[in-house]
């Protein structure tokens, strides 16, 4: 039996079972700072918009960096007005990228409400609402301290799955993932090997992640961001644009999409996640985990690396995240690495950490779809080792498979292999 | 869930001590009075752990974890305790979800605390990354050389659940075939104020708060395991406290009739779940006051359990995780 991993990884011998359960994606959705749904995204991605522009949701006076990738909150016209301004930013994200998915993928009611009582969810973020636990250290710190019990009530990560419940109308189990900015991927293999090991038929999963002042002020402090503008695998990068959305896909077996009559957009085959023990903040320079965890996602798709024909990279912009996906991509894709095309999208609608992964994953299935590459924007100066191989506007999709990978801070990596309907 | 887990191993750190005896007797726990943030509010008994003093200062000097969090501490030596009992288990294959409620709570307020007050352009570069939720069990990861795939989960108390379901999930789809689940909290003055705001400080249903972290390594069935674990039930939320009557029912209807319950709920839901569990057998898996340490209570109740079963006491138990915000859980041990 196939193991699933090299033959040199300590889980090597271990027989994976399920292998090749077949798991399709029937509807998706997202925010992003590029616009409110996955159709004005992609239409404003391929066509090499980016979004940067000052930041004005959270307070960065101060900062050496003020600039970033700010979503603009879609109007929730189908929940109370009051309701709307207790919401995090974080739900105000998801919970119309969530509604989006659902309402593609055919399991909305004409009240906007779930077609299934329960529904699994699988999801990822790593800053929750944390604007409301902001506020509420700051009016326990403040000359005239008082209850706060909506802000502190809203913080926590799980209040965005109660209000995803509440607001879309189920129930049933969920978990959150908060895996750094490996999160998103996370997020969405985790849902696969729920359907894989019959544990769910169906499963909303998706990331969700909201600008707040913590964070920003952490990659401010870390001077992991680019004061100017964010290029990723270019010889000139320094840093990373933050930015914040949510995306959510609908994942289920292809006995229960059938059984339903609902339409497959696209297929997630391979999954691989691996920890590397480097360093907290800098992933392992030799490419070496993150190739593992590519590998895995290939072995378990049983698609060889020639079959990808696009990369959607992690390239957060950072001088030691692209080089160390460079390094993984050249051990795992030579000789064929010339076939490819590769980008990140991060340059167009910054780093958005837990969301990352399953906006991007958005992106990936889009392209598969509509057979366009997202390009590679902002970068003049590419990495030789990617010397041609950036995708530029224009650039078709001409392979059957495309990749997605992310890393995150505490090294976890990340790998998600999807082809088409 | 298809096939048993079995229980092989257990680790504590818990302020009563490190080992599961620790965990039958919470009036011997050590308890401090911490008054709340906001001046004039309650002074409540909160027990923390001693880092300096053995076992558990043995991680203060591992090169990863000299700047951690206490977390990161409380968390390393419950999953060391598991790996060493089962020194025939290779940590490179084994795999680790981490069930986390508060998260890395004292570094992130001191964080924001430092920006709030010397300047955002002055925020500290060596803290942040130890607020990121994952830190804690990188840290842990590296140090004791676990080489499978590793989650960090987030949620109320319930995740404990959860994060024995995605143990589930690994290995019954073969991608591992040892998984260590933990669950850790550690305690800031500041989770005073945000539970009396929040309403948990009930006077009718007291607990004692705590902090520190327990695991268990579960693998296939083995006869040398102390317990099994035999259904899962994960997934009961509710949104407001009246709603969270129906899930406690929906949750305990899904064992059993017969199987006898733990006795686990703080807090406002201990009415709920006393009334969901009425018709069975309640277990008093410890002695001396109730504890509240969220997902590391969970994981000591798990271990208690476990241990009843495996010294014969009791030949199968629900252990219920109440969750105080989300969704109750429990599992069911035999």
């Amino acid at each position: 039996m196939n193991s699933g991993f090299l033959p040199h990884h300590p889980l090597a011998s271990i027989p994976i079972v399920n292998l090749r359960e077949d798991i399709v994606i029937t509807g998706w959705g997202c925010v992003s700072p590029l616009g409110g749904d996955a159709a004005s995204t992609w239409t404003a991605l391929v066509s090499g918009q980016e979004a940067r522009g000052p930041i004005t949701a959270i307070p960065v006076d101060g900062c050496r960096v003020t600039h970033g990738a700010e979503a603009a909150l879609p109007a929730l016209d189908w929940i109370f007005k009051k309701e709307v301004s207790r919401l995090s930013r974080a739900s105000r994200l998801a919970l119309p990228a969530a509604r989006e998915a659902m309402a593609d993928a055919g399991i909305l009611d004409p009240s906007g409400q779930s077609r299934f009582s329960r529904l699994e969810m699988s999801l990822s973020t790593t800053a929750c609402g944390m604007e409301f636990g902001e506020a509420f250290l700051r009016g326990l710190w403040s000359s005239n301290p008082r209850h706060q019990t909506a802000r502190m009530s809203r913080y926590p990560a799980q209040q965005q799955i109660s209000d995803l419940q509440q607001h879309l109308g189920f129930t049933g189990p969920s978990m959150i993932v908060s895996n750094a900015c490996a999160s998103g991927a996370n997020a969405i293999g985790h849902a696969g090997d729920l359907i894989r090991g019959g544990f769910a038929d169906i499963v909303l999963t998706g990331g969700f992640e909201a600008l707040c002042e913590l964070v920003f002020c952490g990659f401010d402090a870390l001077q992991a961001m680019d004061p100017e503008v964010c290029r990723p695998f270019d010889l000139h990068r320094r840093g990373l644009m933050l930015g914040e959305g949510a995306a959510f896909l609908v994942m289920e077996s292809a006995a229960h999409a059938a059984k339903r009559g609902a339409t497959v957009k696209g297929r997630l085959v391979g999954y691989g996640h691996t920890t590397d023990q480097f360093h907290i903040t800098q992933p392992d320079p030799s490419g070496l985990p993150l190739a593992t965890a590519i590998r895995i996602a290939l072995d378990r798709s049983g698609l060889a690396p020639s079959d990808i024909g696009y990369i959607n990279a992690h390239g957060t912009g950072t001088p030691f995240n692209d080089g160390t996906e460079v390094a993984a991509f050249a051990s795992v894709f030579a000789p064929d690495i010339h076939d490819l095309a590769i980008s990140s999208t991060k340059a167009a609608i910054g780093h958005t950490l837990g969301a990352a992964g399953a906006l991007e994953a958005v992106f990936c299935l889009k392209s598969l779809e509509t057979g366009y590459l997202p390009p590679q924007i902002n970068t003049t100066n590419p990495v030789p080792e990617l010397l041609g191989r950036l995708a530029k506007p224009g650039n078709r999709l001409t392979k059957k498979a495309v990749l997605s990978v992310n890393l995150g801070f505490g090294g976890s990596n990340a790998a998600v292999i999807f082809t088409p309907a | 869930m298809k096939n048993p887990l079995s229980i092989l191993s257990v680790g504590v750190s818990s302020p009563g001590g490190a080992t599961s005896n620790a965990l039958s007797d919470t009036s011997s726990w050590p308890s401090q009075p911490v008054k709340e943030v906001i001046p004039g509010r309650g002074v409540r008994d909160v027990s923390i752990i001693d880092l300096s003093a053995e076992p558990v200062n043995r991680w203060r000097l591992r090169p990863r974890l000299r700047r951690a969090s206490p977390l990161s501490h409380h968390l390393i030596e419950a999953v060391a305790q598991t790996l060493e009992a089962r020194p025939e288990i290779d940590p490179a294959r084994v795999g680790i979800v981490g069930a986390f409620f508060l998260g890395c709570l004292v570094y992130s307020v001191k964080f924001y605390k430092g920006l709030t007050t010397d300047g955002r352009r002055f925020a500290s570069p060596v803290l942040f990354p130890e607020t990121v939720a994952n830190t804690p069990l990188s840290h842990v990861v590296a140090e004791l050389g676990i080489g499978g795939p590793v989650y960090s989960q987030v949620g109320d108390t319930s995740c404990w659940i959860s994060a024995i379901r995605t143990a589930s999930v690994w290995l019954q789809n073969g991608d591992v075939d040892h998984v260590i689940v933990a669950g850790a909290e550690e305690f800031d003055v500041h989770e005073l104020d945000g539970f009396h705001s929040v309403r948990w400080f009930d006077e009718a249903f007291p607990f004692l708060l705590a902090e520190g972290a327990g695991a268990i390594l579960l693998g296939h069935e083995n006869k040398t395991s102390i317990a099994r674990i035999t259904s899962i039930a994960d997934g009961y939320s509710f949104r407001t406290r009246p709603q969270s009557r129906q899930a406690a029912s929906d949750c305990m209807a899904t064992f059993a009739p017969h199987l006898p319950v733990a006795e686990t709920a703080t807090s406002w839901i201990t009415p709920f779940a006393a009334e969901a569990t009425a018709d069975r057998p309640s277990i008093s898996i410890h002695c001396g006051p109730k504890v509240e340490a969220f997902t590391a209570s969970c994981a000591w109740n798990t271990i208690s359990a476990a241990r009843l079963i495996e010294n014969q006491t009791l030949s199968s138990i629900v252990v219920p995780a109440w969750g105080l915000s989300q969704q109750i859980g429990a599992l069911a041990l035999a």
